[in-house]
């Protein structure tokens, strides 16, 4: 079962993936049909047209991800997850930032790709900054042989742990 | 068709501080001074000075002074999961050690360790598009 994508893609039906089953060897083929079938049955056959109803078909599902930018990168991220970024300023522990910059959000058979963003009234993610921390130490030993030059740096670079929430969906845009 | 075991580890929840909730990890500050060396002098001035208003501003942590003659100032960190930290106070100023109480309260007390590559997302749950397999797809691999 192939996934959907809903971003004015134009929907593929299952039929194909049926008649490529058939190639296979025979005993192959049984497991493969019988997998396909079972699937085939709770996915929807054809797609939503609009942004909500994607996303009614995405919360239906057992479990969701996004892909945030945060500090200028994109993280896959789950809800109950632990996330390490280096060190932000004017935070402190117990804070709660919400995720804007959310690119895409996904369930098993179903994502749905932002524009370049998803519009923030549609889904809500939070984060809890839970400690601000410093890695391990970090020695860098630095030498140019037969010239004298030689130093060791010690490093221990300051990060901040988020804890991710619980992906909102919200009905109204 | 077989009865479904329920196995004992399936019903295991793993501890996610800060989902629902957050609950901070510190839990006591004990500030250790001399009463007479010259190197606890910035301690001496930092708890006459400026630790009654950093505990009022962090209700939620204990923090007791100790006399501690013949030593040098030490700051200790107590933490819910049973660590402690410690932090030698004897070569800093006062902000320094204003900065060094700030580190502890901000610590969750779990052990250093490197933070970079692998340990940027650390997830307990399973992926949400589960994981790939090469016969459910368009064209499978045939020999």
């Amino acid at each position: 079962m192939r996934r959907r994508e809903f971003s004015g893609s134009r929907p593929k039906s299952t039929l194909r993936t049926m008649a490529a089953s058939w190639h296979i060897r025979n005993w192959l083929s049984h497991h493969v049909r019988r997998v396909t079938a079972t699937r085939a049955i709770h996915a929807q056959s054809v797609l939503p047209g609009t942004t909500s109803a994607a996303l009614q078909a995405i919360r239906t599902q057992p479990s969701q991800y996004i892909v945030a930018s945060l500090v200028g990168r994109k993280f896959i991220l789950t809800p109950r997850d632990l996330l390490t970024v280096p060190h932000i300023k004017d935070v402190s522990v117990g804070d709660v930032l919400v995720l804007k910059d959310i690119h895409e959000v996904g369930s098993r058979d179903y994502t749905l790709r932002g524009d370049p963003l998803i519009p923030t009234g549609r889904v809500k993610v939070e984060a809890t900054v839970v400690e601000h921390t410093k890695g391990a130490m970090e020695v860098v030993f630095k030498k140019k042989r037969r010239k004298g030059y030689q130093k060791t740096i010690k490093n221990k670079h300051p990060y901040t742990r988020l804890r991710i929430g619980s992906i909102q969906f919200s009905d109204s845009p | 068709m077989a009865t479904q075991h329920l196995w004992r580890a399936q019903l295991r929840s793993y501890p996610a501080n800060g989902h629902t909730a957050f609950l901070p990890q510190i839990r006591k500050v004990v500030l250790e001074f001399c009463q007479h060396y010259p190197s606890s002098t910035n301690t001496r001035t930092f708890i006459s000075n400026h630790l009654e208003r950093v505990a009022r501003q962090n209700p939620h942590i204990e923090f007791v002074v100790r006399q501690r003659n013949g030593h040098e100032p030490i700051a200790r960190g107590f933490y819910a999961n049973g660590r402690d930290k410690v932090i030698p106070l004897n070569k800093l100023e006062v902000t320094g050690i204003e900065r060094k109480v700030e580190l502890l309260m901000d610590s969750s007390g779990a052990k250093i360790r490197p933070l970079k590559g692998a340990r940027t997302v650390e997830s307990t749950t399973e992926s949400a598009r589960g994981v790939w397999s090469g016969l459910h797809v368009d064209t499978p691999f045939t020999i």
